[in-house]
């Protein structure tokens, strides 16, 4: 790892809350809305993993779109509640909260490297961060997920799990204060994404963000959260919150450990037991 | 033969170039073979080695080339209105294709021309441009962008929406999300729909030029015609399509050459 990644930063201050989220999608047929997430209030107030967990189709990612990035076209999001950065509504795209999604998107037409540099060619941050500060940020990220020397090749030249590092480095070369991770390592195969969350727990060590992270792999929530949110599908609501004390990175041996055993029949009956049949959860070992 | 019907299995170049070949060998065999049996009489149906000599002869006669200087007139006249048709139909394109609003304005001025007799409307250029050379140009110009602008428009719509998510969420305008997103990424077809655009022009070159014809490929063609020269029409045909070929590889290449990454993603 690089000199600059790993200087461990100071956790800044942060505060992100949902305050009593409703959202209603309209209906195909023209009835009655349908109810995605009811009435949902969260708050973080300090640098942790949080893993939002629940079946697929539950409502989370939406949720997770609400706290920043890009909202949905057509329908306004939340339809009651508040969501609140720093004691302030958030109803748009921040420069404090990035998203990395499922579907990386890199573009074709640009290498490794132009990929990371890519949000410093922006009005926005060419303000901010000058042009030799952005290639010196850009080059450390690079080195610290370990493209360093795939920096000139296009996305198409390396492998589903590399592409989802630059997408990663995109995000943190930008040193957002709220990461949103949108299920981001679900379309990679099972060494690939074990080898993601190893690097998202180094990375998160050296640089400690609030991190909102999408899954619907229990035992991913069980390796990488701090703290794990059980959501309940149709609507979602939160059906369990717990934190995990033990330190990261957690092996193999830690997920037999009767703690990891213990959490995962937890997660799973208390799952089956609110909405059995309406969607169903991974896990990976 | 067992991959006969299987449209994955693509030939080696060697092998295709060898089936093309055969093709057109076998078609002039054809067509020689007509000719010589007097079947059809050569005021309609030349032999090929009376297009050959006819090609010679307007090639080079007499220290003159009628072949090269019709053929700088022809790719002149296309070189102008595809500089003009890509000023203003690509730009033209990439807005429609980038605000949904633009394009409800401009989308039923532009998209009904598409399947509207071109060729028709030529008396009506006449009438408001005259029979010059800005007629021409205008008439080629006409021709070509009723194509190149909803391709282009196309191409822009074709550009994934996650892009533009992405981009918004780092940060980016609306506006810098059209210019460095959507527009770099729509450039590979946009290059298409160049390629189309001035391919069109190759087919409406002989109409534009019928016109008050002084020089030009559909001038020497008219010309040859009215001196029942069929052999000399014949010779401009098969020109104006080895020009319109040769210009579509040239820029096939050029944009393989640009946008490498189109076919790899």
């Amino acid at each position: 790892m690089n000199a600059v990644a790993a200087a461990p930063a100071q956790p800044s201050a942060i505060s992100l809350s949902l305050q009593n989220i409703t959202q209603d999608f309209p209906s195909p047929s023209g009835g009655a809305p349908n109810r995605v997430i009811h009435d949902i209030s969260l708050s973080f107030n300090h640098a942790g993993i949080n893993m939002l967990l629940g079946p697929s189709g539950c409502g989370k990612s939406t949720l997770l779109h609400m706290m920043g990035g890009v909202r949905p076209f057509g329908v306004v999001t939340p339809t009651s509640g508040t969501v609140m950065i720093d004691g302030k509504r958030c109803d748009g795209p921040s420069e404090d909260v990035v998203m990395v999604f499922q579907q990386y998107a890199n573009r074709p037409d640009m290498t490794v490297w132009e990929n990371v540099y890519f949000p410093f060619t922006l009005k926005l941050w060419r303000n901010k961060v000058t042009r030799a500060e952005a290639k010196e940020r850009t080059e450390a990220m690079l080195q610290a997920v370990g493209l360093a020397d795939k920096r000139d090749l296009f996305p198409y030249q390396v492998s589903g799990g590399q592409n989802q590092r630059v997408a990663l480095a995109r995000a943190l070369v930008l040193r957002p204060r709220i990461l949103l991770m949108d299920e981001p390592f679900g379309a990679l195969d099972a060494q690939t994404r074990e080898e993601m969350q190893l690097l998202l727990a180094n990375l998160y060590r050296n640089n400690p963000c609030l991190v909102m992270f999408v899954t619907h792999d229990v035992t991913e929530a069980l390796i990488l959260g701090d703290r794990v949110i059980v959501f309940a599908t149709q609507p979602a609501i939160v059906s369990d919150d717990f934190t995990i004390a033990t330190p990261r990175p957690r092996d193999a041996a830690w997920l037999r450990s009767t703690e990891a055993v213990a959490l995962q029949d937890r997660v799973l009956s208390r799952l089956h037991d609110a909405s059995a049949g309406k969607g169903s959860l991974r896990v990976s070992y | 033969m067992s991959d006969f019907w299987n449209p994955y299995a693509a030939l080696t170049a060697q092998s295709r170039r060898l089936h093309g070949l055969i093709a057109v060998v076998g078609a002039l065999c054809i067509w020689g073979a007509l000719a010589m049996s007097g079947t059809i009489s050569s005021n309609k149906l030349p032999a090929p080695w009376t297009v050959m000599h006819a090609m010679s002869y307007l090639a080079w006669d007499n220290g003159h080339s009628i072949l090269l200087s019709a053929t700088l007139w022809s790719a002149g006249r296309v070189a102008v209105a595809s500089v003009l048709v890509m000023v203003l139909g690509i730009p033209a394109g990439i807005l429609m294709g980038s605000s949904p609003r633009i394009n409800a304005v401009l989308s039923p001025l532009v998209d009904p021309f598409r399947s509207a007799p071109i060729v028709a409307l030529l008396p009506i250029v006449v009438m408001w441009f005259g029979i010059d050379e800005l007629m021409k140009i205008v008439f080629l110009f006409a021709g070509s962008v009723v194509y190149l602008v909803p391709m282009v428009r196309d191409a822009v719509l074709a550009v994934p929406q996650s892009y533009w998510i992405s981009a918004r969420d780092l940060g980016a305008t609306p506006f810098e999300c059209v210019t460095k997103v959507i527009v770099p990424m729509a450039m590979p077809r946009i290059a298409d729909a160049i390629i189309v655009g001035v391919s069109v022009m190759w087919t409406y070159i002989t109409v534009a030029e019928y016109v008050n014809a002084r020089e030009g490929l559909g001038q020497m063609i008219q010309n040859s015609k009215r001196f029942s020269a069929m052999d000399q029409v014949f010779a401009g045909i098969i020109v104006i399509i080895a020009l319109a070929l040769v210009t579509y590889q040239v820029m096939s290449w050029i944009k393989r050459r640009l946008y490498s990454w189109e076919t790899l993603v």
